[in-house]
């Protein structure tokens, strides 16, 4: 292969590929797929032969049946109140929380140990296993969609932010201490401030991420517009199904708009 | 947190108040709206300690004969999504850059933002009645809307590279083909990988939901558990599933930083 | 070769959207072999003239002939032929650091192996043996195999005129190549360009800021400003004067390679 650098001396010679790192990972890769593939029964074939099926679904979804639109104001505004009880107590207990996995505020280690792993587990669980639980917990309705949406808040809320916190600069936090300032006194003279701005982006980001979740919470009987959907589609009525898509596509898109041109305006 | 109000003290609240007092007023609002009373609030710990006691011990043999099966499908049917969405995104990436194909691009912005509007959930809605019950329509939906997210990012890291080398294939005479092969695609791929596998680990929560519409992998299992009230046999979806979850962020992560390194 | 390497401006005009002026009407003819140093301040139209010979900025008017050819204005393969045989060097040696140096080298054999070989990475043993030659007259050929971008500013720029030599160019165009880097390598750069011009003989137009460097190493030495041509002569001609007329200014120590790093 390297019959230049052979011809002449002086010339280094290239240097062996890492062979054994490239077909691993080419290995692993293509071993992945091809489990993946075959054990959900991915096939293009079954896609092509389906595809006049999904033509007929898609014909009968439209037009949606808008003459069902008065029947989902309810449920919509319901969604939104999910949203912003979720976010508000959520972003409340995210503070505490995202103080303590600071790495350059945590009065100790064993504390930021324990509130760290706390918060990973937590973000592990996706918001509608959340939803299941608590409307295993508290029942059908609208109190479990807003609780799971509180430790949605806290899981995304209190990752973010306690990256920010360990960004700030210490100088004034450690002058607050020289000062004979408690921990506390640091926290809120020293330290929260500077990292206040980050918290109301990250608040509202969530508000975002809620209002889409708890459009989806309803599935699993947590309350919203979700619940019209799920019995809509178990008796596969489709042009309501869109009908209620394209409406929960529109409050998130205004959502989002708002939401945007808020955040924009305070960075 | 106390609010300064050291200009004009007379004059009354400062704006941050206001938005406090506002945001406070609208959550009460809310909160009777959905019935969450002081009383309910307090009745919660003991409610939520109760069923917590349901859960021990968790019914491991279920776990393995049940729950492990529907976890490896929800990793499959992430996987199988990625790799769909990685596939669409990387050509449609270069395409959505500004600085390299500044007509085009907007129109691939504009599909890229449809495709992230739709929840994977709502795109498993319809996909399951074309391709059928199963782990197939929640790969495709997981694809579909990853290949948004994916074309958004990859876009943005192919415009903030230096355009300097492009140029210089070019000044070599090379095409624009070219110039992507040797000048944007070796500054762009490690970023971009990087976001493939951050993705991965999304939708393997993205995926474990997506059996509550029957679209395969651990979510049905867990509805039904609840929905029958074992909670044993929930107590072990929660523990493998946040195991799995865990131990594929862990790799992942460290997959990434040894990429951007 | 040597007709090849003739350059002929002919009422060459280039005026950027914003209105600016580029070049302003320039004739001007280079005859092959020639080792000629551009001067001028910034915004003086330096730039646009390199770059319009191998048409990255394309003439709003006039004409510009490369060995009898007139440059096409517009992207695509005749423009790409030409530029197989102009090769360019730049202030900020724009390689691709996450490349290894070589294959960094042999993006200067593009236009002269097959597309799918380029594209696959796949070059044939006499364009390596090329690139390693390339290599070996700037002197590191023993860095082939690094990654570019781990080199210091002065061996990434060595690699840009190994790229550029790699060309087989019978013109190299270089803008600004030693404006980032500090003196002891900027002489260096300037010997090995000068050193290429005479053993190969390829035409090679440099911009250069530095009226000391352009009088230390151009043979020919050509003025702009407001992109006008306003000096044209040898180096060994120039004048104080001269220079005065070209910059508007007296020259001061900023202008000076030497002056400025002692101050």
């Amino acid at each position: 292969m390297n019959e230049a650098s052979r011809a002449a001396p002086g010339r280094p010679l290239r240097p062996a590929r890492n062979w054994t790192l490239i077909i691993a990972a080419v290995g692993a890769v293509s071993l992945m797929t091809w489990w993946s593939a075959r054990g959900i029964g991915f096939s293009l074939v079954e896609l092509a032969c389906n595809l006049p099926g999904g033509r007929r679904l898609l014909v009968e979804s439209w037009p949606p049946d808008w003459s069902f639109f008065p029947r989902l104001l309810g449920p919509l505004l319901e969604t939104l109140q999910i949203a912003v009880v979720g976010t508000v107590i959520g972003g409340i207990l995210a503070i505490p929380i995202a103080v303590l996995a600071a790495r350059n505020l945590t009065p100790g280690f064993l504390v930021w140990f324990v509130d760290r792993n706390f918060m990973n587990i937590l973000r592990t669980l996706p918001d509608l296993f959340w939803a299941m639980l608590f409307a295993a917990a508290v029942g059908f309705g609208p109190i479990a969609g807003a609780l799971a949406l509180t430790v949605f808040t806290i899981a995304v809320i209190s990752k973010l932010w306690s990256e920010s916190l360990e960004a700030i600069d210490m100088a004034v936090p450690e002058a607050v201490r020289a000062a004979g300032g408690s921990w506390l006194a640091m926290l809120q003279f020293g330290a929260i401030p500077q990292a206040l701005p980050h918290y109301v982006s990250y608040a509202l980001y969530a508000f975002e991420l809620n209002v889409r979740a708890s459009m989806i919470l309803g599935l699993v009987g947590a309350g919203g517009i979700g619940m019209v959907l799920e019995t809509q589609r178990s008796t596969f009525e489709y042009p309501r199904v869109t009908l209620i898509v394209l409406s929960v596509l529109v409050l998130v898109l205004i959502i989002e708009k708002i939401s945007e041109s808020i955040r924009r305006r305070l960075v | 947190m106390t609010v300064r109000t050291t200009l004009a003290p007379a004059a009354g609240m400062g704006w941050a108040t206001q938005v406090t007092l506002f945001i406070a007023v609208l959550f009460l609002v809310c909160a009777w709206a959905i019935d969450l009373t002081p009383a309910a609030l307090a009745n919660l710990p003991r409610q939520m300690a109760t069923v917590l006691s349901f859960f021990y011990p968790a019914d491991l043999n279920y776990g393995a004969t049940r729950v492990w099966p529907a976890l490896l499908e929800s990793i499959q049917i992430a996987w199988m999504g990625t790799i769909i969405a990685a596939m669409l995104s990387l050509p449609l990436a270069l395409l959505g850059a500004r600085t390299l194909f500044p007509r085009i691009a907007r129109l691939v912005k504009l599909i890229s933002a449809t495709a992230r509007a739709f929840p994977e959930i709502l795109l498993a809605i319809y996909f399951v009645p074309i391709v059928g019950l199963g782990a197939f329509a929640g790969a495709l939906a997981i694809g579909i809307s990853s290949v948004g997210m994916l074309t958004k990012l990859g876009s943005e890291v192919v415009e903030s590279i230096d355009m300097g080398p492009v140029e210089a294939v070019q000044a070599a005479g090379g095409s624009r083909l070219l110039a992507l092969r040797y000048a944007v695609v070796p500054q762009v791929l490690p970023e971009i990988v990087a976001h493939w596998l951050f993705r991965f680990e999304l939708n393997i929560r993205a995926s474990a939901v997506l059996g509550v519409v029957g679209a395969g992998g651990v979510g049905g299992v867990l509805l039904n558990t609840l929905r029958y009230r074992h909670f044993e046999k929930a107590a072990a979806v929660l523990l493998l599933t946040i195991l799995v979850v865990l131990i594929i962020d862990m790799v992942s992560g460290a997959i990434r930083r040894r990429l951007l390194r | 070769m040597t007709d090849k390497a003739a350059i002929r401006f002919q009422g060459a005009r280039v005026v950027y959207p914003n209105g600016a002026v580029g070049l302003a009407g320039v004739d001007l003819d280079i005859k092959p072999g020639e080792f000629v140093v551009v001067v001028g301040s910034s915004g003086a139209g330096k730039s646009t003239l390199l770059r319009s010979v191998n048409g990255l900025t394309p003439l709003t008017s006039g004409s510009i002939t490369v060995g009898g050819q007139p440059v096409p204005k517009k992207e695509g393969r005749e423009l790409r032929r030409l530029r197989a045989g102009v090769g360019m060097i730049f202030q900020d040696f724009r390689i691709t650091r996450r490349l290894s140096v070589m294959t960094n080298v042999l993006v200067g054999r593009v236009a002269h192996v097959p597309g799918w070989r380029a594209m696959l990475n796949l070059w044939p043993a006499a364009d390596r043996e090329i690139a390693f030659r390339a290599l070996e007259r700037v002197s590191i050929a023993d860095k082939a195999w690094v990654r570019a971008g781990d080199l210091s500013g002065g061996q990434q720029q060595r690699v840009g005129i190994a790229r550029a030599l790699a060309q087989e160019p019978a013109i190299i165009l270089a803008d600004e190549p030693v404006a980032s880097l500090d003196p002891v390598t900027t002489h260096q750069i300037m010997r090995d360009l000068v050193r290429i011009n005479q053993e190969l003989g390829i035409t090679t137009l440099v911009n250069l800021h530095f009226l000391d460097l352009a009088r230390r190493y151009g043979q020919r030495i050509i003025g702009l400003k407001a992109g006008e041509l306003v000096y044209d002569g040898t180096a060994d001609s120039v004048t104080q004067a001269d220079f005065k007329n070209i910059y508007g200014r007296d020259p001061d120590a900023g202008d000076l390679l030497d002056e400025s790093e002692a101050s």
